[in-house]
């Protein structure tokens, strides 16, 4: 019986070498700059769902000031448009598939907004990277505010009443008490989020970035042979994913020095 | 006694739920003055811990006033001295009431040294050497100088309250408030926070203590708040509420605890 790896079929991917080696390179600018860019819109997203802004509030006070307890007006005042919007773009971001949101970015918005076409490095097209990290980073911080979210919210609320009864602002008391304790909940949560986005940058590819699994595609058109260059590219994935995981459960075990008696 | 400035003036505060179907305080008015240790006692669900967190904001009241200092905080903004509208700032009203929690809230991420300063540091200013100096001292009033350097989990429930009740004490508070600082503590940590807090009441702190230690409000305290549904019921000298108690609510209450 036929096995259907070849090793000949492994030599014939040597020319290719550097289409690999350019891949990596792309697939990792590319997690950079989505991871850097999602977790920026995370942050605002996160903040923006838990935020107190009710611009309404007025409807719901009483004569002398005091809030009212329910009602219809009550139950307006509390609306958050901020919360809502950023609720919103949660939901739709993460109910529609990634490759629809990358078609959209790429042949919608900027086929409105000219990029120049230069090249980073001399092989990146830059007018396909751009839309695919956009598209990338407005994905994952759906994903990474609702990881954001959930850490913030898993702080005691003891935490927050006894920072602000010292008379530390709001501001604060995020940046010094919430964020640090929230990030070393969260961490193992924005790990997995890291290698999600190592993985789901391959589908980049059908907007014709140029990263691994197009290495994979251009083998595959030039010589006809699929599993074994599909198997160089599932190797370069795991070695880019596996260090990151560990690299991150790594500063999980530093930052955990409060929980050692 | 009379003489005695009042600093907080409570009055007819409300804290109403769902429709008024839950009437956490209902309608409570008291002063406390300058130098006051008062106590409030009461049954679980009285009250007692919603009037006291009602004092620094912690919850917002429904209804009535309090005047700290001549301003109805309750509001957002008031009137200065010169009858110009200003908004009131929480923040800064807060820094003038420390507050200790049955729960400690020490921040576990930090060291005992870094949780006393925190707040000194960013709000009030202090630079560092400053700020350490004085939360040294303070530590080394509450016998726990040598365990600055160590992180709250590392301590007893006794420790984590004397480091608490000393870290509000750095922002050098009118007032301290005590919600149940000892109901979440082994009983043989009991003493050595009561003891804590005694001398804060000998050096003229004022205080407000919500507890169940009985015995503290009738050794320690001046003033004795009976509350009950959401209800200020009876107050007095420790000497009236425990020797004399008048409302029969009392004195099923202090039948059943004493």
């Amino acid at each position: 019986m036929d096995s259907f790896i070849k090793l000949s079929n492994f030599s014939k991917i040597v020319p290719y070498v550097q289409l690999f080696e350019q891949g990596v390179l792309v697939t990792v600018l590319l997690s950079l700059f989505t991871v850097a860019i999602g977790f920026c819109i995370a942050l605002v997203l996160a903040l923006m769902r838990l935020s107190n802004v009710r611009p309404l509030r007025f409807l719901g006070l009483t004569k002398d000031g005091h809030q009212k307890e329910s009602g219809v007006l009550a139950a307006v005042s509390r609306f958050n448009p901020l919360a809502f919007l950023a609720t919103a773009y949660v939901e739709i971001l993460r109910s529609t598939p990634v490759i629809v949101q990358v078609f959209i970015i790429y042949y919608g918005v900027f086929s409105i907004i000219d990029l120049p076409s230069f090249r980073l490095f001399g092989f990146i097209k830059f007018d396909r990277f751009f839309p695919g990290v956009v598209a990338l980073g407005m994905n994952s911080g759906a994903y990474l505010c609702e990881i954001i979210r959930s850490g913030i919210q898993s702080i005691d609320g003891g935490q927050t009443e006894a920072a602000r009864s010292l008379g530390l602002s709001q501001v604060q008391n995020l940046r010094y008490i919430i964020f640090p304790q929230a990030l070393k909940n969260i961490l193992p949560a924005i790990a997995n989020e890291f290698v999600v986005i190592i993985k789901e940058s391959a589908i980049t590819y059908t907007i014709g970035v140029q990263d691994i699994m197009s290495a994979v595609n251009a083998v595959k058109g030039a010589t006809f042979v699929i599993i074994e260059p599909l198997l160089v590219a599932t190797a370069i994935y795991f070695c880019l994913c596996f260090p990151t995981s560990k690299l991150i459960a790594y500063f999980e075990r530093r930052m955990s020095r409060g929980d050692k008696r | 006694m009379e003489t005695r400035d009042s600093l907080i003036r409570v009055e007819d505060l409300k804290k109403h739920y769902k429709m008024g179907t839950i009437r956490a305080l209902d309608g409570v008015t008291t002063t406390i003055r300058r130098g006051d240790v008062m106590v409030v006692i009461g049954p679980s669900g009285s009250g007692k811990s919603t009037f006291l967190r009602s004092l620094n904001l912690l919850e917002e009241p429904t209804g009535g006033a309090i005047y700290f200092d001549g301003v109805d905080i309750t509001k957002k903004k008031y009137l200065d001295e010169n009858g110009k509208k200003v908004k009131l700032n929480v923040d800064e009203l807060r820094q003038k009431m420390g507050m200790v929690f049955q729960h400690f809230n020490l921040f576990p991420h930090m060291t005992i040294l870094d949780n006393m300063i925190l707040a000194p540091m960013k709000v009030k200013k202090l630079d560092r050497e400053e700020a350490r100096r004085k939360a040294l001292a303070l530590l080394d009033r509450v016998g726990l100088a040598d365990r600055a350097d160590a992180y709250p989990i590392q301590l007893s429930g006794g420790q984590k309250q004397r480091v608490a009740i000393v870290r509000a004490l750095a922002m050098e508070p009118e007032v301290m408030l005590f919600d149940e600082p000892t109901s979440a503590l082994d009983p043989e940590m009991v003493g050595e926070v009561l003891d804590v807090m005694k001398g804060l009441a000998k050096e003229g702190m004022t205080m407000v203590c919500v507890t169940h230690e009985m015995g503290f409000a009738r050794e320690v305290g001046n003033r004795v708040l009976f509350m009950a549904d959401g209800k200020l019921l009876e107050e007095g000298t420790p000497e009236a509420i425990f020797g004399n108690p008048q409302h029969p609510r009392l004195q099923d209450f202090l039948s059943k605890v004493l």
